[in-house]
C-alpha cells in the first residue's frame, strides 16, 4: 500500500466571474515511502493545490487523499511543509523555530534541545541558533524552515518550491544538504520545482502535471544512484526527457 | 593575517564609536528642537505678537509653576490625574487585547461584531462624558470608567484587525507542526498581531489623556485639568499653560516609556520611535 494515495481527486475553485474553474481533475497518484518525488508542470497547473490537499489545508472536491490508508481530514504533525515563501516564525529564535513542534508536542526542554543541536548541527547553522530569523541570508532560512519541518520527524515532507528565491550557487547547497538528510533520516518527501535540472538532481520519481485541467502527464522513474553527476550524459538524457515531456503539453502550446 | 585582533577591535572600537555619536547627535537635536520651540514661544509675547497675559512666555509659566511645584500641589496633581488614566489604561488594555483576540479568532463572533466595531470606532468618546457624568456621577470610578470606555476602542480595534489579518503562512505552518488552538493563539496569533495590538495601545494612550482631561474638566477635586480649570476661573492663564505643558510631557514619557519597556519584552520587533 502507498503511503499517501490519491484518488481520482479533483479540485475546483470559483474563478473571476464565478465560473468554477478546475484547478486538478481526476488525478490519481500513489506515493510510496521513503521515496523523494518531485512534481513539475507548467504554472497552474496545480501543484500547490495537490500539495495542499495532501496537507489538509485543503479538501478535495471530489476524490479522496488518504495517508496510510486513512483519510486526511486536516493539518497535522505527520506530514510537516516546507513554504516557498519565509514562513519561519519572526519573534522565535532560528532555536525555537526549530522547536516549535517539540515544544508544542510537550517534548521536555533538554530532549528538544538535543534534538535541535542535532539537526542544526546538520544543516550547518550551530552558529546562528540564537539569531532571529531577520538576521538571516535567504539561503540561511531556508535550511531553518527544513529543519523545523524535519524536527518533529513526519511521515512526510511536503515541500513548494523551497528554494526558488535562494541563488543558484546556495541552491545547489541546499539541495545536496536535502539529499543528505534524507538518506541519513529515511524520510518521505513531495517536492514542487519548476527547475528540471533540481528535479533530476533529487528525484526518484518525477510527477510531470499539465495545466487546464490540471492532470498528470507522465510519472518517470529516475534510477540514477546519487550523488548524481550534472555532467553526466545519463543527467543530460533525464534532463532532455522531461524538458519533452513539459513541452509536450499541447494546452500549453498553444497558450504560449 | 597576524594583526587580525587587533584589527577586528580597532572595527569595533570604530563601529561603537560612531553608534555613540549617532546616539548623542539624535539626543541634541532632540534637545535643540525643544529649545527652539520654547524660543520662539518666549520670543513671541515678548515682542508685542501677542498679549503676553492671554499668552505667557515660559518664563513666566516656569515663574507661576514653580511654588506650585515646592507646595507640593503640581506633583499631587500629576499623581491623581496618572492614577486615573494609568488605572483607565490599564483595564482598557486588558479588556480590549482580550476582546480583540475573541472577536477576531472566531468568525461567527467576528462577523457579529465587525459592523459594531466600525461604528464605534467613529463615535468620539469624548461624546460620552456629559452621558458618564449622568450615569456615575463625578467620582473616580466614573473618571477612570470614562478613560478606560475611550482607550479600550482603540485597543480593541487594533487588536482585532491585527489578529484577523494574521498571515496564513504562518497559521498553516504552525498548524501542521502540530500546535492546537491554543498553542497557536499563544505562540502564534498573539507574537504576530504584536505590531497592531502595540499600535492599538500607543493609541489607548495617547486617548486616554484626551478622556482624563474631559472627565476631569466635568468636574474634579484634583488633577491637572482641575488645576488648569482652577487657573481658568482665576484667570491665570500661566498655570493654564504650565498644566498644558505637564499634559504634553505626560503624553511624551508616557509613550517613552511603553516604547522602552516593547523593546525590553519583544526583543525581535522594533516599534517605530
Ligand atoms: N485560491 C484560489 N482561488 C481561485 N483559483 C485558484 C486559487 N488557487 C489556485 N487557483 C487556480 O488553480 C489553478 C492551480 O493553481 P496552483 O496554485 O495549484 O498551481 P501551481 O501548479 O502551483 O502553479 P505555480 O507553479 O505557478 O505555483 C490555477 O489556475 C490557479 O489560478
Ligand atoms: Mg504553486
Amino acid at each position: 500500500m502507498p503511503l499517501i494515495s490519491i484518488e481520482h481527486v479533483s479540485h475546483l475553485y470559483v474563478g473571476t466571474g464565478g465560473t468554477p474553474s478546475w484547478a486538478l481533475r481526476d488525478v490519481s497518484l500513489g506515493l510510496e515511502r521513503g521515496r523523494f518525488t518531485c512534481l513539475v508542470g507548467p504554472s497552474g497547473c496545480g501543484k500547490t493545490t495537490l500539495l495542499q490537499l495532501i496537507a489538509g489545508f485543503l479538501k478535495p472536491t471530489a476524490g479522496s487523499v488518504q495517508l496510510d490508508g486513512k483519510p486526511i481530514s486536516g493539518p497535522g504533525p505527520d506530514r510537516s511543509v516546507v513554504f516557498q515563501e519565509y514562513a519561519l516564525f519572526a519573534w522565535f529564535t532560528v532555536r525555537q523555530n526549530v522547536e516549535f513542534g517539540l515544544r508544542v508536542a510537550g517534548m521536555k526542554a533538554a530532549e528538544r534541545r538535543k534534538r535541535s543541536d542535532d539537526l542544526l548541527a546538520m544543516i550547518g547553522m550551530s552558529h546562528a541558533a540564537d539569531r532571529y530569523p531577520h538576521e538571516l541570508s535567504g539561503g540561511m532560512r531556508q535550511r531553518v524552515a527544513v529543519a523545523r519541518a524535519l524536527a518533529i520527524h513526519p511521515q512526510v515532507v511536503l515541500m513548494d518550491e523551497p528554494f526558488a528565491a535562494v541563488d543558484a550557487l546556495t541552491r545547489a547547497t541546499l539541495q545536496e544538504e536535502l539529499l543528505r538528510l534524507w538518506q541519513q533520516l529515511g524520510l518521505s518527501i513531495v517536492f514542487i520545482t519548476h527547475n528540471v535540472d533540481e528535479a533530476v538532481f533529487l528525484a526518484d520519481d518525477v510527477v510531470v502535471m499539465s495545466a487546464h485541467p490540471g492532470s498528470i502527464q507522465e510519472i518517470m522513474t529516475i534510477d540514477m544512484p546519487h550523488p548524481r553527476d550534472r555532467g553526466s550524459p545519463e543527467f543530460a538524457r533525464w534532463y532532455a526527457r522531461i524538458n519533452a515531456a513539459l513541452h509536450q503539453d499541447p494546452k500549453r502550446k498553444e497558450a504560449a | 593575517m597576524k594583526d587580525t585582533a587587533a584589527f577586528e577591535a580597532r572595527f569595533l572600537a570604530e563601529h561603537q564609536r560612531s553608534v555613540r555619536m549617532r546616539r548623542w547627535r539624535g539626543i541634541a537635536l532632540n534637545i535643540l528642537g525643544v529649545l527652539l520651540f520654547l524660543a520662539v514661544w518666549e520670543i513671541i509675547p515678548r515682542l508685542g505678537f501677542a498679549n503676553p497675559v492671554l499668552f505667557p512666555p515660559p518664563s513666566k509659566v516656569l515663574e507661576a509653576a514653580l511654588p506650585m511645584l515646592g507646595s507640593g500641589e503640581i506633583p499631587w496633581n500629576i499623581l491623581v490625574s496618572l492614577g486615573r488614566a494609568g488605572s483607565g489604561f490599564l483595564i482598557a488594555a486588558v479588556l480590549g487585547v482580550a476582546i480583540g483576540v475573541a472577536t477576531a479568532r472566531a468568525p461567527v463572533i467576528r462577523d457579529l461584531v465587525e459592523p459594531l466595531l466600525h461604528g464605534f470606532r467613529s463615535v468620539p468618546v469624548i461624546a460620552l462624558v456629559p452621558v458618564s457624568v449622568l450615569w456615575f456621577g463625578i467620582g473616580e470610578g466614573a473618571k477612570v470608567a470614562l478613560v478606560a470606555t475611550g482607550a479600550f476602542f482603540p485597543i480593541w480595534i487594533n487588536s482585532f484587525i491585527g489578529v484577523r489579518d494574521v498571515h496564513e503562512i504562518y497559521l498553516r505552518s504552525a498548524a501542521c507542526l502540530g500546535a492546537n488552538r491554543w498553542q497557536t493563539l499563544r505562540y502564534v496569533v498573539l507574537p504576530a498581531s504584536l505590531p497592531f495590538i502595540i499600535a492599538g495601545l500607543r493609541q489607548g494612550i495617547a486617548i486616554a489623556l484626551i478622556v482624563l482631561v474631559a472627565a476631569e474638566l466635568a468636574g474634579a477635586r484634583a488633577g491637572v485639568a482641575y488645576m488648569m480649570s482652577m487657573g481658568h476661573q482665576l484667570f491665570r492663564v500661566d498655570i493654564m499653560f504650565a498644566g498644558l505643558v505637564i499634559l504634553g510631557f505626560l503624553g511624551f514619557a508616557g509613550d517613552r516609556l511603553f516604547v522602552a519597556l516593547c523593546r525590553k519584552l519583544f526583543p525581535w520587533y522594533r516599534p517605530s520611535a
